[in-house]
């Protein structure tokens, strides 16, 4: 039992080491006006400065891209829980069969690569619907497909833990439609599985880069890469502060997460 | 308009197996009905057609003299009570009231004024503001009752709601339908498979065996007179003996020498079934009467009633007998008379 804590205490310290020396170095980097060749132990804790990272967030340009990231990321959110949890209730409700196939179209993006996807997508709707290919908000269906895995499973769990068909026979018993059922009892007994998929749908539409690379979107992601030339630092700065966001994000997907399991 | 159903033919099958064949019934206004069965005879499918959540193959269902076929869960104008426990758990005992009348566009003081009576009726005055989770299962199932009941339902549908609750709160629970049902005056269909709960509280049972009705008759017509052996079997306990038929109405047990008269019946020749009640065997203290001669076998104290098992002599036949009165005070061993009441007899072919 001592062993066993003590390993597992130890390989925290590890996994803690591996995210936390980087994001140090990261730090230093960006928030210490230092030059890099002359960064030293002796000189850890002098010129710490938030410059940076102020002239990263008045340049209008990550203004657009985070502006941008942040709109398609609550889209993609929105549009995950209205298509999926419908769609799963029904999968409870009928054979275990539509369940069975629904699991496995959403695990499918993790073997699909992210140029397939795109190269299928724009041959698709290049022709026959071109407002998809430019406008940004064309990336939200790539995205949801994209976040799939993730989002599958959370709702999924969420739904196991109701007596789901009980539930929606008595609220079409007492004359409620489908989508009253699923607005009012359905989705308020999920309120922790749905809070979980989006954040976990943010914190991918955050991270994602490829898709918009590919299809030309200016995201944050394209941004931090794009203006490491012009400003590393910032840049730098920024990533700092993304990766806390979505630390942010997972520790309370987990939270919920625990909630739902309870 | 009356407030009845009326199943008509109905027929429902999943893949080869027939849940429903040629279901007809009529539950009336104030009426409680019990669809009794072993598990998998079509009793819940019947419910669940009723209430449109199944769609029958073949006939036709009827509520207060419409067809209801056609219409979705929603618009069919049934309360059901289920056999898990069914509230919203999100919302407090009082949301999960409003919550049909709510979907019914109902006025707030309407609402409240309705959730007040429906408490009263179900006693729970002071649970409004509880969630399910803080009130126990027979209270939850008395919520969902009142919940079933605040839409005004035409017939109120309830599918083994006592089958989740222990035995003393299900005794309870029972009753407090009963009452309940009785003041509301609603046509009730009653899902049970078990046959206590099915006599105590029915108007009249309706026995069903692999998706076909038996028998519907008055608990007491289906318990004094099943119309076939599979009744005689399922409601109630029975001794189920193997004859011989010497002549018309008259048999003898396989194996034994003693013939005895029994009313005219289909079977007239050959080898038959006797069925007959514990309670319709009397059972005599003293050897050597002209009954059937028999050993005490076992005794089971049960409160109310006695039971005994004898083996008849001469033979491999052990029947049970019961008793209410006290003074059947026998002991494993003693040899006793028994004589049937052979009115009470059914045969059937083996």
């Amino acid at each position: 039992m001592k062993i066993s804590r003590l390993s597992a205490w130890f390989t925290i310290g590890i996994v803690a080491v591996f995210y936390i020396v980087p994001m140090l170095a990261m730090a230093r980097f960006a928030f210490q006006r230092v030059p890099v060749i002359k960064l030293s132990w002796g000189n850890v804790f002098q010129k710490w400065t938030l410059q940076p990272l102020v002239d990263s967030f008045g340049a209008t340009e990550f203004q657009r891209a985070a502006s941008l990231s942040v709109t398609l990321a609550i889209a993609t959110a929105l549009v995950t829980i209205v298509l999926l949890l419908p769609t799963m209730a029904f999968a409870h409700l009928s054979s275990p069969r539509t369940r069975r196939f629904i699991e496995i179209s959403a695990v499918l993006p993790f073997v699909v690569p992210a140029i397939a996807l795109v190269v299928g997508f724009a041959g698709t709707f290049r022709d026959t619907l071109p407002i998809l290919i430019r406008s940004s908000f064309g990336l939200v269906p790539l995205y949801v497909i994209t976040a799939l895995p993730f989002t599958h499973r959370t709702l999924e769990n969420g739904l196991a833990a109701l007596d789901i068909r009980t539930l929606v026979n008595a609220s079409r018993s007492l004359g409620a439609s489908w989508w009253r059922t699923i607005a009012f009892v359905i989705a308020p007994n999920m309120r922790a599985s749905i809070a979980t998929a989006s954040f976990l749908a943010f914190t991918v539409v955050l991270g994602e880069f490829t898709i918009a690379s590919l299809l030309l979107k200016n995201t944050l992601p394209l941004y931090l890469s794009y203006s490491q030339g012009s400003n590393p630092q910032g840049t730098f700065g920024l990533g700092i502060v993304l990766v806390v966001i979505s630390t942010v994000f997972v520790a309370m997907s987990n939270r919920f997460g625990k909630k739902v399991r309870s | 308009m009356t407030r009845n159903i009326e199943f008509r033919d109905v027929a429902k099958s999943f893949g080869a197996v027939n849940a429903l064949v040629d279901f007809a019934i009529r539950v009336d206004e104030g009426e409680l009905v019990t669809l009794l069965g072993p598990s998998g005879c079509g009793k819940s499918t019947a419910l669940r057609v009723a209430a449109g959540f199944e769609i029958c193959d073949s006939g036709d269902v009827l509520i207060g003299g419409t067809s209801v076929v056609a219409l979705p869960a929603s618009k069919r104008g049934t309360g059901m009570v289920f056999q898990n426990y069914s509230l919203f758990p999100h919302l407090t005992v009082h949301e999960n009231l409003e919550f049909g009348m709510k979907v019914r566009k109902m006025s707030r003081s309407q609402r409240t004024a309705r959730v007040g009576e429906l408490l009263d009726l179900v006693r729970l005055a002071g649970l409004a503001e509880r969630y399910p989770h803080q009130i126990s299962g027979g209270q939850q199932q008395r919520v969902a009752l009142a919940r079933a009941l605040a839409i005004e339902p035409q017939v109120l549908l309830l599918d083994e709601p006592l089958s989740a609750l222990d035995a003393t709160v299900r005794v309870e629970v029972r009753e407090e339908i009963r009452r309940i049902q009785r003041t509301s005056g609603i046509a009730t269909v009653f899902v049970t498979h078990d046959q206590e709960e099915a006599l105590a509280i029915s108007d009249r049972i309706c026995v069903m065996c692999d998706g076909r009705v038996e028998q519907i008759a008055t608990p007491h017509v289906v318990y004094r007179s099943p119309a076939t052996p599979f009744v005689a079997r399922f409601v109630g306990k029975v001794n189920d003996l193997a004859v011989e038929m010497t002549a018309p109405s008259r048999v003898r047990l396989r194996g034994h020498a003693l013939e005895f008269a029994v009313p005219p019946s289909e079977v007239q020749s050959g080898e038959a079934r006797l069925l007959i009640r514990p309670e319709d065997i009397c059972v005599a203290g003293s050897a050597g009467g002209d009954g059937l001669q028999g050993r005490v076998d076992g005794v089971q104290f049960g409160g109310a009633t006695t039971s005994l098992d004898v083996a008849i002599a001469g033979t491999n036949h052990v029947v049970r007998v019961s008793d209410s009165t006290r003074a059947m005070q026998f002991g494993i061993g003693d040899a006793v008379s028994l004589r049937f009441d052979t009115e009470r007899v059914l045969l059937t072919r083996e």
